[in-house]
């Protein structure tokens, strides 16, 4: 019997939509937006009153407890992400593994892999704040936004969840989420609301 | 105007989506009569001051919530789960 051959390859939710290199203002570089890929991703959601035995669960497997408010919890190379109530995202670095976990998991609530259906990036830079202001209704600032904290909202009229993680060298980090079917539309918000400060791309390391 | 969801803090109201009145309770079962239909699917109090209606959460965190606003100043009183009610409870 012949042998099906297949042309499926595996595909980054930005491909076709964003790459590396640099738009909008010449000569700055007021935020980098850096295209995360290659990570896994599931939803969790446990009924009513079993929350407190899926992140036991959770922590039992690897060392971190599900954040009771909206706040990210990273532990190695896993994020526990709150994502509503007894809801949560569960992001792993990479995807070997992933699927063991998540089968572990589902003994404790409804487990869905989502890794590739959303299309996240990471966006730092010295005028980080000034950029999500034109897009997102929360404050961010950093006396509202602390480091840690997450929210699910939306921008441009596209649903998004965007965290914010330790400062870096240039001030805030904050990555961003949306629905990959949802990207190229969230990119061309992007790329207008971001041109005036100057914009770099990059890969993730 | 601003709704404060319990879970999400304080967000715009093109945040959420507006049900109706958060109070009346379908009538149960088959033998529900038609008059106790008409009332629960039609008749609706339009109070000038304080509502008690349901909106959802929809670019948020996807809950149904219970808000208490003043219909004439869109001052909001309160804002709860509406999973928090009792099922089933007048309230
Ligand atoms: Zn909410």
């Amino acid at each position: 019997m012949a042998e099906i051959a297949t042309s499926w390859r595996p595909r980054s939710a930005w491909a076709g939509i964003a790459q590396p290199g640099s738009f909008g203002a010449k000569g700055k570089t007021g935020v980098v937006a850096t295209l995360l890929d290659g990570f896994g991703l599931a939803t969790l959601i446990a009924e009513p009153g079993a929350a407190t035995s899926l992140s036991r669960a959770v922590e039992g497997r690897l060392g971190i407890a599900l954040p009771e408010m909206p706040r990210i919890v990273s532990g190695g190379a896993h994020d526990a992400i709150w994502a509503g109530p007894d809801q949560w995202l569960l992001r792993a670095a990479l995807r070997d593994g992933f699927q063991p976990l998540l089968d572990e998991l589902a003994a404790h609530a409804a487990v869905s892999d989502q890794s590739d259906a959303r299309a996240a990036f990471r966006l730092q830079g010295p005028r980080t704040r000034d950029l999500l202001a034109k897009g997102v209704m929360l404050d961010l600032h950093p006396s509202a936004f602390g480091v840690g904290e997450t929210a699910v909202t939306s921008v441009a009229y596209l649903g998004v969840q965007l965290w914010r993680l330790a400062d870096g060298p240039d001030g805030p980090v904050f990555e961003i989420m949306v629905a990959r079917s949802m990207a190229g539309s969230f990119w061309s918000w992007f790329t207008a609301a971001a041109a005036e400060f100057g914009c770099r791309v990059a890969d993730q390391d | 105007m601003r709704i404060t969801c319990p879970h999400c803090g304080a967000r715009d109201a093109q945040e959420f989506t507006y049900l109706g009145a958060a109070d009346p309770q379908r009538p149960d079962g088959m033998a529900a009569t038609e008059a106790a239909m008409t009332e629960y699917v039609y008749l609706r109090d339009n109070p000038a001051g304080s509502h008690r209606e349901l909106w959802y959460h929809g670019a948020g965190c996807h809950v149904w919530l219970v808000v208490t606003r003043d219909t004439h100043t869109h001052a909001i009183a309160s804002v709860e789960a509406a999973r928090a009610r009792k099922a089933g409870a007048a309230a």
